[in-house]
């Protein structure tokens, strides 16, 4: 008998089998038709390197610190640059990466100082041969003249926003100074507390200032 | 109808020159890469089993030597590339621990996430090439469909599917959102799903019970003596986990139990497997509940690190047991040795051991059940 | 009784000429057709789109692949025993030509109708282990040779619940009527003759799984063993001995192991239709219709199988036939002796 009920018992685990597969036929394929379908990439998602393209500049913010490049563990970034004629600011010449050593590590990406790097959106690159040099500034170069035109035009403008600003803060510091002492005057000797006010000069501190006066007043 | 052990079955001693060599691997369809098994076999029974290994060597290793700390960081996702995560995080929880970074509080429960959920997907993949090994190919596909679902979810935060190089050393290189979050909640409700489907139909299977029931049993002395660890260790009833016994990262917030079995067979490592992704469900979901705000990196990436000279261990518990690094620092950005304590390298090295006396159809099934991954033997 | 195909055409050489054109095309259009329903039956129960591509969802599929197959070198290795290496294919090929024009298709038509029909297919269906394995033994390849010495036990073995579980179909067939009439013309059942027993169960208007569901199970799982298909396919056991006796065989070769296994299983199913699910008894549609139809559904089932199970190991394999299969059949045959006897 145990030996008719084991036959039975697996025969019945072999018909659940045939039940589940079955019931698998009947739901929808999961296949993505790839090259009918675009597959969606993910925001996150890693292809080659690329230079970001800043607004307020027009152009990539490389200062050819060369901290990617060290840090590369396939050895795969080659870039050259410094110090530029007329401007302050250092500027890559020479920015290429090889696609085909790439590990797609990111480290490159989180060490930039200047967060210039960024992944491409590049995703389903195929060639028949193993040149992927990719030069990176190509698409800045016909631009760097007029960049570098315009960042000495920013950079003077720069300074001497920076110039006024420095100016206006003294001004603005001197001002302040002068208020401070006359609240002090005004408060008078009995309010320990506002006399410390002026001293750190923070915001939040300085707002103290009214209550302890208003606590006075009471 | 109980399948008598096959080494009862087998003639006490076969004449010499009624045996021969069969050469399995580096090509053969369930080699698992390119394991490369030298049999001498007589009929269909193995008298001997030699397992050839090296042909997947990429010296991770010796590029440690010659590249800084932070550039051996994506080595460590492609020395197993069925759980990258893990290794990569645990060669950031290692350099950590040596360098005394401090890692943020959310950063650490991120971690845990993507460990576990790395550790799931791994052990699906295994799940599937194993039904392969024992002719079942359509859980095969089944399993890849689940197991695609978790790689869209950690694709969502680490932009990869399996050498993530995800971790950073002090946090993670991309913060989580909410569309991970849920994804990880689809996936671990659906994992849940389809768990019971799989043991209706793989588990409970006459034909698999056949294949698996008291195949490769692996028990007492032979554990200790060749270091086994993982799976195939609590299969044999000793509840020993890293994630346990040396609680690494966060693990000892966490709520899980370790799932053993006593019989140390083919059937019980898979029961164990299965039973580690559930665990491995209730960890994620424990941590996406306590998942806090906060940074995931304590500054910006530094581009050098100096740990102080010294020799240093460290050890996890990756899909496949006791994966250590060992690393020693002679004071410079460059460590001095990186040695990988592999745990598939010592789950194999028994297989001479465990395969003797059975048939060519056993030693498909065991040595999948063991999960080896090749590169991660080689390295 | 049906008209055979020589009694129709007035000769017997052009019989063999148009019997053996249409065979061979029933079969290529078999193996085309199956591989096409294979890849889309495993597709749909793995949750996958299967062949797309070519022609209307995929139906030219096969049609590329076996011009591919056509146009690939033919490899021969070395230190082949090379007689039995070259026929291998041709052994495992001519015989189901043979079997399949011995099939009941049709009431009213047959290519050859002999009293002793089941015996010959049985016969020619033995034939395949002897081409698989002088395939395995020719091919100097270990793997081949014991997918062959696998193949060999296997086949053998299972042949004797096949042959026990269709011989309780025969004993009804002849119990449960001595004569049929057909027309106006009334003749002795014969057992073994496959067009009887199908009329057998038009005139009781009962299908003989119902009065042997066991022995049809038995049947379909010999008739599985038989074909060397899943869960019974050690001899080629792709994760253990890489491609098993046909390792070795490569373009045209390897596709005639493929057409014998598909025209193998096609018999099988025919035999089974014939035997327990009333042959070309059907309404409305004519009777070969019918008759295809229900051969496929079957041939449907056994790729639903094959995509469900693991493989079983060769041990196993064989205690399954000679501790569940033999006894049960032998059983179920008793039994059936037993209750013709006493009703």
């Amino acid at each position: 008998m145990a030996y008719l009920g084991r036959i039975l018992h697996g025969f019945k685990t072999l018909l659940t089998g045939l039940r589940i597969t079955g019931r698998e036929s009947m739901r929808k394929p999961v296949t993505l038709t790839y090259p009918h379908v675009e597959p969606k990439l993910t925001g996150a998602y890693r292809s080659a390197i690329k230079l970001i393209r800043f607004e307020e500049m027009d152009s990539h913010d490389c200062v050819a610190c060369l901290a990617c490049e060290q840090i590369c563990p396939s050895f795969c970034i080659k870039i050259d640059g410094g110090k530029i004629e007329g401007i302050k600011k250092k500027r890559a010449t020479l920015f290429e990466m090889d696609f085909a050593l790439c590990s797609l590590c990111g480290l490159c990406i989180d060490v930039c100082p200047t967060d210039t790097l960024e992944y491409s959106r590049l995703y389903d690159e195929a060639g028949y041969d193993r040149d992927w040099n990719m030069d990176l500034l190509e698409e800045f170069r016909d631009f760097e003249p007029t960049f570098i035109e315009q960042q000495r035009e920013r950079e003077e403008k720069e300074a001497a926003a920076k110039a006024a600003k420095k100016a206006a803060a003294a001004k603005a510091k001197a001002e302040a100074d002068a208020k401070k002492a006359a609240e002090a005057e005004k408060a008078g000797g009995d309010a320990p507390k506002s006399g410390d006010a002026p001293k750190s000069g923070e915001a939040p501190k300085s707002g103290d200032a009214p209550k302890s006066g208003e606590g006075s007043a009471s | 109808m109980k399948t008598p052990n096959p080494i009862d079955l087998a003639p006490a001693s076969a004449p010499e020159d009624e045996m021969y060599y069969l050469n399995m691997g580096p090509q053969h369809p369930s080699m698992h890469g390119v394991l490369r098994l030298l049999l001498k076999l007589h009929g269909e029974e193995i008298i001997t089993a030699e397992p050839v290994i090296g042909y997947a060597h990429r010296a991770h290793e010796k590029m440690a030597e010659n590249r800084s700390y932070i550039m051996f960081l994506p080595n460590t996702s492609r020395v197993d590339y069925l759980s990258g995560m893990i290794y990569n995080l645990a060669y950031c929880e290692a350099m950590e621990k040596i360098l005394d970074i401090e890692v943020p509080e959310r950063a650490q429960y991120i971690r845990t996430i993507a460990n576990e959920l790395n550790r799931i997907s791994s052990h699906l993949l295994w799940f599937g090439t194993f039904l392969l090994d024992l002719g079942g190919v359509t859980p095969f596909l089944y399993c890849f469909d689940d197991r695609e679902e978790i790689l869209e979810v950690l694709d969502r935060v680490t932009g990869s599917r399996l050498t993530y190089s995800y971790g950073r050393f002090g946090g993670v290189t991309m913060d989580v959102d909410d569309a991970f979050l849920d994804g990880a909640r689809a996936v671990l409700k659906r994992i849940r799903e389809r768990i019971p489907m799989y043991l209706s139909l793989v588990h409970d299977n006459v034909i698999f019970r056949e294949r698996c029931d008291g195949v490769g049993v692996m028990t007492g002395d032979l554990l200790r003596k060749y270091g086994i660890t993982g799976p195939p260790l609590r299969a044999a009833g000793v509840a020993y986990d890293v994630r346990r016994a040396e609680p690494y990262g966060i693990y000892d917030r966490f709520d899980f139990e370790i799932p053993t079995r006593t019989a140390g067979d083919c059937m019980a490592r898979f029961e164990v497997r299965v039973d580690e992704m559930e665990q491995s469900c209730r960890i994620v979901e424990q941590a996406i509940e306590g998942l806090p705000e906060g940074p995931i990196m304590p500054g910006r990436m530094k581009k050098r690190f100096k740990p102080p000279k010294g020799e240093f261990y460290f050890a996890v518990e990756s899909a496949r047991g006791h994966f250590g690094m060992y690393i020693v620092s002679d004071g410079t950005d460059n460590p001095s040795r990186i040695k990988l304590r592999t745990p598939s390298f010592s789950n194999l090295s028994s297989m001479p051991e465990v395969l003797r006396g059975t048939f060519v159809a056993d030693t498909i099934a065991i040595v999948g059940s063991i999960d080896v991954v090749l590169p991660e033997i080689d390295r | 009784m049906p008209k055979t195909l020589a009694e129709m055409l007035g000769s017997p050489m052009l019989a063999v000429a148009t019997g053996l054109g249409g065979v061979m095309g029933l079969l290529s259009f078999n193996a085309l057709f199956c591989i096409y329903l294979e890849r889309k039956i495993s597709a749909w129960i793995q949750r996958r789109m299967g062949p797309m591509e070519v022609g209307f969802h995929g139906m030219l599929q096969t049609v590329a692949d076996m011009v591919k197959l056509l146009g690939k070198q033919l490899i021969t290795p070395k230190g082949i025993d090379k007689p039995l290496y070259h026929l291998a294919p041709l052994v495992v090929f001519a015989p189901v030509v043979a079997g399949t024009s011995l099939m009941a298709f049709s009431g009213s038509f047959a290519l050859h109708h002999i009293d002793l029909g089941l015996v010959l297919v049985f016969t020619f269906g033995g034939f395949a282990v002897l081409g698989i394995f002088m395939a395995g033994w020719g091919s100097n390849n270990k793997y081949a040779l014991l997918g062959a010495m696998r193949s060999v036990a296997q086949n053998i073995s299972y042949e004797i619940p096949l042959l026990l579980s269709a011989l309780s179909v025969v004993m009804l067939t002849t119990s449960m009527g001595r004569t049929v009439t057909v027309g106006d013309e009334t003749v002795a059942v014969q057992g073994l003759n496959l067009f009887h027993i199908t009329m057998v169960q038009m005139d009781r208007n009962v299908w003989f799984i119902v009065l042997q569901p066991v022995a049809a199970i038995l049947f379909f799982i010999a008739v599985l063993a038989e074909t060397n298909r899943a869960p019974f396919d050690i001899p080629e056991a792709e994760s253990e001995l890489v491609a098993g006796f046909h390792t070795e065989y490569s373009g045209m070769r390897f596709a005639l192991f493929f057409f014998g296994e598909y025209s193998n299983m096609l018999i099988g199913c025919m035999v089974a239709t014939t035997l327990f699910f009333g042959g070309w008894s059907g309404p409305l549609l004519p009777g070969p219709v019918w008759f295809f139809l229900k051969s496929y559904a079957l041939m449907a089932v056994m790729m639903w199988v094959r995509w469900t199970y693991p493989r079983l190991r060769f041990d196993q394999l064989m205690r399954f036939c000679w501790m569940v299969m033999i006894p049960l059949s032998i059983v179920n045959l008793l039994v059936t002796a037993f209750f013709l006897k006493v009703f």
